[in-house]
């Protein structure tokens, strides 16, 4: 649906809980209303691309931008042990839903892929650690091997797309097959697909290494120096590539490994400052809002 | 308990707004009402426990005796027989009636019950009727439950030595929110506080999440999420649900239900033993109702004797020189209740579906309800899931109830030392909710199985030139067109500044929080004004009351299309 993402975020500066309780209990005349939700079509569509900015999903959960699914399900549920209403009140309520927004983007691969992208942070899940979940999406439980065509020896002969309709797609513009869901068929119909493969170009790899050869195969932009290069390019030998990449990664120091242990009290504290900055924005917003045309109504009482 | 303290506290509809937070922790406690059965369950400390009225009894039969001045429930009035409830006197079924109009199916079939249920088919509330000293006195589905609430509340005040108030109540999936307000009246005419409605395999789901925590506390095992089909099944009503569970959190992926339960296959059997039962108890004559229900008793005890022998013998005399002497063996009781079944099937696969689940990933199943003992239900959900064992330590009658209770110490705030309150439940939407636009169609604004607290939006607008006004008429269910769901409600926009169709933007929200409450609010603007052109309509739903079966036609015959909406397609 069109309306899905964006617009959902329109009500949400208004009616934050505070302002909500302070009108309740004032019990101010209905004309407040009208500044509270004022602020709806205010938003607009130009500033409504800044409020998603502004929110990040990735601070709101507490988990790096290359967490893995399980990851943000982890951190997803602890956060709402804490903050759901049914544990913290009614209170609990504005910021749930942004944790049920953020989990929904988060868990779809599709939804987080064009979040990343309005982010500017395209690419960023497979630059640290391996253990990532690629661009293929799982069909149940993650599983210990995966599915990967190698682009590069593969022909375009779609054996394997008929075969497992499921799991492979035929991606038109790269001229080759690739998984789409990891077992989106029965083993029987994959082990079938995967032999008749007339290259043998579809492997059986670790799932750790996937992320990093699902990221690999995909055309990269390749840096262009003064008139020469730049274009889109992708190693020819995906695996060897990944090797080294991973080497590589394993010889940065791991900083972000930390993120399902138990949370330190320098990290909770940087997530709260996260969401009241969310939330502070908010609210700023809205009392600007306020006084700009709220003080006729105050005005003319 | 002589005389029960029979007080209608309130009779507001709105009793919602104070469900914030109490001044002193009181744990609210977990009742379940079933079509046939009933229990209260209560966190006491250490784990939860059920209570028992006077007579010993954990599981209550749900049925109002009006036999004198004051209506007895089934919580403390004693029976001399079975037979007694099917008297005439009793009202039973209650939650197969309530917040029902009388075209509904369910209601007609609920004609042939030993009380009266009289239709006249134009869409407002059924005339129910007890019959006193040979006089029918009617009453409603909501004054039955409150006054066998109103006992419960005085049995679980008596052995728990304080004043209830708050309760969690778990509610069929299939309920539409009107049923849900029904259900809140009869709670507020007892004087009871609704804090949380449950859906009750949701209920049953945070039982297996404790569970779940417990064993893996046990083992010092990994917390990794299990996956788990329940399915629930009682005398009214037939619910499946998929939750994810890890840590103690039950997330449901999916819920489906229908109103199809062991009412049904009751039904059935009489028809199948008596083929012409309605046209012999039409006039709900003393005899006739006699007869009705010595045949009830002798069918009842025919299924659950099926549930163990393959082949029983049914004989009995239902006076007036009508006898029934047969063997029914099980093939054909499994025939005679294949569309039972076959809609079981469906709800089981279509939940599956709906929560993107694979029968191979899940960990266990669960089989609740009365209905979970018919060795066809037992047979058919473990085909689906190709699982050759159901999960073991769950209670099948008591889990809801259990599960009510625990959800009723944690909204209470109660925490555990050990761990065993660590839970939380995270709902999602039984059933979609939307508008109508164009005429009769209906679009969800948000969507079923969309997680709770749950907020969505669409923007909509005009359908003709300089139109001023706009109908906004919520539906709750999932046809695509609006006379198959439930009307919630409506309200007018007014002060649409006035402009070509399709120009003005119509915002629709709407925001269901954790307790359940549907609020509504439409905005509308010019593109790119600055602030809306009215004040925004807040309007909490459902708003319909009795005899709203009418209400959408009406409003139909009086505007037609001069108020529709259409949705706003963006320029991107």
């Amino acid at each position: 649906m069109a309306a899905s993402l964006g617009p959902a975020h329109q009500f949400l500066a208004p009616k934050h809980s505070h302002i909500h309780h302070a009108f309740l209990n004032t019990g101010k005349p209905v004309s407040s209303c009208r500044q509270r939700y004022g602020v709806i079509t205010c938003c607009g569509r130009k500033a409504r691309r800044s409020l998603r900015l502004e929110k990040n999903y990735y601070e709101l959960l507490g988990v790096s931008a290359d967490s893995s699914s399980r990851e943000v399900r982890e951190a997803y549920r602890k956060l709402q042990k804490k903050h759901h209403p049914d544990v913290a009140g009614q209170q609990g309520h504005e910021y749930t839903l942004l944790l049920n927004e953020a989990y929904r983007v988060l868990m779809r691969d599709d939804l987080r892929r064009d979040y990343d992208a309005s982010t500017g942070r395209v690419g960023t899940r497979f630059r640290r650690g391996c253990s990532d979940i690629g661009y293929s999406s799982w069909k149940g439980p993650v599983r210990s091997h995966a599915l990967f065509v190698d682009a590069n020896a593969c022909i375009g002969c779609r054996e394997c797309v008929h075969h497992a309709s499921n799991t492979f797609v035929m991606d038109d513009e790269l001229g080759c097959a690739r998984v789409k869901v990891q077992y989106g068929d029965d083993e029987q119909k994959l082990e079938v697909s995967a032999e008749s493969c007339p290259v043998n170009c579809i492997h059986w790899v670790e799932r750790e290494e996937l992320g990093l050869l699902e990221f690999l195969t995909q055309p990269q932009p390749k840096d262009g120096y003064g008139v020469f290069g730049g274009g889109w390019e992708r190693p020819s030998n995906v695996f060897m590539a990944a090797k080294t990449l991973s080497k590589q990664l394993k010889e940065q120091p791991a900083t972000t490994t930390a993120a399902t242990e138990e949370e330190t009290p320098a990290q909770a504290k940087a997530r709260a400052d996260a969401s009241m900055k969310i939330k502070m924005e908010k609210f700023s917003r809205f009392w600007k809002l306020a006084e700009l045309f709220g003080l006729n109504t105050w005005n003319k009482k | 308990m002589a005389e029960p303290a029979y007080t209608v506290a309130s009779d507001s509809e709105n009793t919602g707004e104070e469900k914030t937070s109490s001044a002193f922790p009181e744990i609210a406690i977990g009742i379940d009402i079933g079509t046939s059965q009933c229990s209260v369950a209560v966190w006491n400390g250490s784990q939860v426990e059920l209570l028992k009225n006077t007579r010993n009894q954990k599981l209550m039969r749900s049925y109002v005796m009006f036999r004198d001045e004051i209506p007895t429930g089934g919580v403390s009035s004693q029976l001399s027989h079975e037979h007694e409830i099917l008297s005439g006197a009793a009202i039973f079924n209650m939650k197969r009636l309530i917040g029902r109009v009388d075209t509904d199916p369910v209601v007609h079939v609920s004609k042939s019950l030993p009380f009266l249920v009289q239709t006249l088919d134009i869409g407002v509330r059924p005339f129910i009727a007890a019959l006193v000293n040979n006089v029918w006195r009617s009453t409603t589905p909501e004054e039955v439950l409150a006054i066998f609430l109103v006992e419960l509340r005085a049995m679980a005040e008596l052995q728990l030595k304080r004043p209830i108030r708050n309760v969690v109540l778990t509610i069929p999936v299939s309920f539409s929110r009107f049923q849900l307000t029904r259900i809140e009246r009869a709670c507020a005419m007892a004087g009871l506080h609704v804090l949380r409605l449950m859906p009750e395999p949701t209920a049953v789901a945070l039982l297996y999440a404790q569970q779940q925590q417990q064993t893996v506390q046990d083992n010092m095992g990994s917390g990794s999420e299990k996956l788990a089909l329940i399915f629930n099944m009682g005398a009214g009503y037939c619910d499946v649900a998929v939750t994810a569970t890890a840590g103690g959190v039950s997330q449901i992926k999916a819920l489906a239900g229908s109103t199809i339960g062991g009412e049904d296959i009751l039904q059935n059997m009489m028809r199948h033993l008596l083929p012409n039962a309605e046209n012999l108890f039409s006039s709900h004559s003393v005899n006739e109702i006699e007869s009705i229900g010595i045949l009830r008793i002798a069918t009842q005890d025919a299924i659950h004797r099926l549930s163990s022998q393959t082949s029983v013998q049914v004989d009995v005399d239902l006076g007036n020189g009508v006898k029934i002497c047969k063997v029914v063996d099980r093939e054909e009781f499994e025939e005679v209740n294949r569309n039972v079944f076959e809609k079981c099937e469906s709800l089981v696969k279509q939940c599956l579906h709906d929560a993107k689940v694979d029968v191979e990933d899940l960990a266990d199943v669960i089989l609740v309800g009365g209905c979970s003992y018919i060795p066809k239900i037992h047979n058919l959900v473990t085909g689906i899931c190709r699982k050759e064992e159901i999960y073991k330590g769950m209670n099948v009658l008591e889990a809801a109830v259990v599960g009510a209770a625990l959800e009723g110490a944690v909204t209470s705030g109660i925490s555990d030392p050990f761990g065993s309150l660590d839970l939380l439940t995270i709902q999602s939407t039984p059933l979609g909710i939307g508008i109508r636009i164009e005429g009769n169609q209906f679009i969800p604004i948000i969507p079923r199985n969309t997680t709770m607290p749950a907020r969505k939006e669409l923007a909509f607008t005009t359908v003709r030139d300089n139109q001023t006004e706009a109908l906004i008429v919520v539906y709750e269910g999932e046809g695509h067109k609006v006379e198959k769901n439930h009307l919630l409600g409506y309200f007018k926009i007014i002060g649409i500044p006035p402009a070509s169709k399709g120009v003005p933007e119509i915002n629709v929200c709407m925001d269901i929080d954790a307790s359940n409450v549907l609020r509504v609010l439409a905005a509308v603007a010019l593109p790119g004004a600055q602030h809306p052109a009215v004040p925004v309509m807040e309007v909490r739903m459902p708003t319909v009351d009795d005899g709203h079966g009418w209400c959408a036609e009406a409003l139909n015959r009086t505007y037609g299309s001069t108020m529709d909406l259409v949705t706003l397609q963006k320029k991107i």
